[in-house]
């Protein structure tokens, strides 16, 4: 099969699972019996006739007197033109497009980062290991990626601001920047930057180092939480995927031709043994925005996650339905980018 | 060959698997922790009045200083707080999480096992529909979707689990299905086939034994993760104000104090962090039984 065969095909199956996605988010909102639409949209605190021309403009809307699967399909134009609807919470109220705008930089941001990390870490620590099987270096490795992976990600993240915040006082763990630095950038308006919304950014772009500085101090520890929470898996799948490769034939073959056994470990192996872990790019996405939604709470860090669970607390279902949706389209992108990707390298994968 | 021999022969089978098991030390050492937890939580489900626990359901014991005191001989693991004994309250938490924990992943285990031996034995179109639907809800991060679903049917801790079965049960009906579909491939199957066996015997009689087995040994080793997870959702704030003794939710609790009581966030979280890590070692130790190549 050619590539772009197997790519139009990736696609075209992108459209039942982007349905899929859709349907389970529409139909979770409305089994709860209530009109979730008119909940959504309309404030209590509205009565009288200002609250009739609502519940009519919003019937008109989304075509509420029209059987449910009927309105499932003017829901989703709604969506594809952009119009989420509204979320309600403690640190944020109005359009969800607007929230998403403000919160999801702040998430890529930390996410970004702590993919780096977790690249830069695990893939030598995962190599190594198993190149130097059964040493004590290795024998340490295993243990602590085995007690890493199973500890749930809000221990680490404590465990993290006890010893580093609390004890060392060497750096903040909470919010995105300290607010009295920020009170005088003219940049920064009622906890908000611009115009990337990212502090860090924007502090860069005016030329602001002082706030640079401590945006970056404030991005290091949820960064690394996160990292932490997911670099242990990668560390033990590409120890056992190395070893099956350097058992492999060709491996041998190399090693008996009189390679030596670094060339042996660093082109012929590793390279092979990368291959799975593409496919855990994907995994990893899937981990940083669960992973997220956590460490964000923990460290008070204004993203999606954090935003997620401010909806839940107070039950705002705009909020929650929304998170779910951009977290599903973010990841099924990210899956067909790695299907993509494995097409290009492994071409036994388009048979 | 005769009867006797067949039993010799399984019975040695059994016994060369319990070496190689006891033979790993790790996984003898897990083994032991995860019965640990499954006596305390028996304890405190049958006998509560002989370990000292009078309100098995909810945190409410003695009322001390709600400000949390440190580790002291009166108190192991000192207090938090609502002003409780913090291992009292996790002797209860046990109870609980490993409660539910089994539940999600018997429902789970439930749904997906029979959805994926028919999936996999009815094929066609049937079987392209149930691997797109899992496909769905593999497109959303379960935690996300945990949050949802359980939003929906209202944060409690039994909506809790059945929320995480909704997203957990695609992966095991994957699992089964490909565990299936490789067993139908076996030499023997075909014998069965060739010698005119009906379809539904070998379904029962032979594919089925050999498919499921290492199937619940996976599942049942998702115990780990699944307590993690759902002492995860706790934490974030799933369970409403309540007094439920639950591992994640009591670590919540103390966060309010955690520069000046840090115990009483560790502690708990501690206790999920032993049972993930004992229940993957006896995976490990299993694994080992499991693989003859391994086993030598």
């Amino acid at each position: 099969m050619r590539l772009w065969v197997y790519i139009i095909r990736r696609l075209l199956l992108l459209i039942p699972t982007l349905i899929g996605l859709t349907f389970i988010v529409f139909i979770l909102s409305h089994v709860s019996g209530t009109n979730v639409i008119l909940s959504e949209y309309i404030s209590p605190k509205l009565t009288g006739a200002a609250r009739q021309i609502l519940v009519q403009q919003l019937t008109n809307q989304f075509h509420l007197n029209q059987p449910i699967y009927i309105q499932y399909f003017y829901w989703l134009w709604q969506i594809l033109q952009g119009n989420w609807g509204v979320t309600n919470t403690p640190i944020f109220s109005g359009q969800v497009n607007t929230a998403i705008a403000l919160f999801l930089p702040n998430t890529l941001m930390i996410s970004i980062v702590a993919s780096i990390l977790i690249w830069v870490i695990g893939v030598p620590l995962g190599v190594y290991s198993a190149v130097n099987r059964d040493s004590p270096a290795d024998h340490s490795l295993r243990i602590g990626s085995f007690t890493l992976y199973a500890m749930p990600i809000y221990l680490i993240g404590i465990v993290l601001i006890l010893l580093v915040g609390v004890y060392l006082k060497i750096l903040p763990f909470s919010g995105v920047v300290n607010p009295v630095s920020v009170s005088s950038a003219s940049w920064y308006v009622n906890g908000i930057s611009y115009p990337t919304h990212i502090i860090l950014i924007d502090a860069i772009i005016h030329g602001a180092w002082g706030i640079a500085s401590d945006a970056f101090l404030h991005l290091i520890l949820p960064s690394v939480t996160l990292a932490l929470a997911i670099v242990a898996s990668m560390i033990r799948i590409l120890r056992s995927s190395m070893l099956e490769v350097l058992d492999q034939d060709y491996i041998r073959l190399a090693r008996s031709k009189g390679i030596s056994e670094r060339s042996v470990i660093n082109l012929h192996a590793r390279k092979n043994a990368l291959l799975p872990v593409i496919t855990l790019f994907g995994y990893t996405v899937a981990g940083l925005l669960g992973g997220a939604v956590v460490v964000e709470t923990i460290f008070n860090y204004p993203g999606i996650g954090y935003w997620t669970t401010q909806a839940l607390l107070v039950s705002d279902i705009g909020g929650i339905m929304s998170a779910a949706l951009l977290f599903g389209l973010i990841l099924m992108f990210a899956n067909l980018i790695v299907d993509i990707v494995y097409a290009l390298v492994d071409p036994r994968i388009r048979y | 060959m005769s009867e006797a021999e067949l039993k010799t022969r399984k019975w040695e089978n059994t016994r060369l698997s319990l070496s190689v098991f006891f033979a790993n030390k790790a996984a003898v050492i897990g083994l032991i922790i995860v019965m640990a937890y499954v006596v305390d939580a028996l304890l405190v489900q049958f006998a509560p009045q002989a370990i000292g626990i009078h309100s098995p359901g909810t945190l409410v014991e003695n009322f001390y200083n709600t400000v949390p005191s440190p580790p002291s001989l009166a108190h192991p693991f000192g207090t938090t707080y609502p002003g409780v004994d913090l291992f009292t309250s996790m002797v209860k938490a046990v109870r609980i999480d490993l409660f539910y924990s089994v539940l999600v992943v018997a429902i789970g285990a439930a749904v997906g096992s029979i959805v994926g031996v028919v999936s996999a034995n009815v094929g066609g179109l049937m079987d392209e529909i149930v691997m797109r639907i899992t496909d769905v809800f593999f497109s959303i991060p379960y935690l996300i979707l945990a949050l949802a679903v359980g939003f929906i049917l209202g944060r409690s801790l039994l909506n809790m689990s059945i929320a995480l079965a909704i997203v957990w049960w695609p992966l095991y009906a994957r699992y089964t299905r490909s565990q299936t579909l490789s067993t139908k491939e076996f030499t023997f199957v075909e014998a069965a086939k060739a010698s005119g066996v009906s379809r539904l015997k070998i379904m029962y009689k032979h594919i089925l034994p050999n498919a499921l087995p290492p199937v619940f040994i996976q599942i049942s080793l998702d115990l780990g993760s699944i307590m993690v997870i759902f002492s995860t959702l706790a934490f974030i704030g799933f369970i409403e104000n309540a007094s439920i003794p639950e591992l994640g939710y009591l670590s919540s609790l103390g966060l309010n104090y955690i520069q000046t009581a840090p115990w009483t966030v560790i502690f708990p979280g501690v206790a999920i962090t032993l049972f993930a890590l004992a229940v993957n070692l006896v995976g490990d130790g299993l694994r080992d039984v499991m693989d003859p190549r391994r086993r030598s």
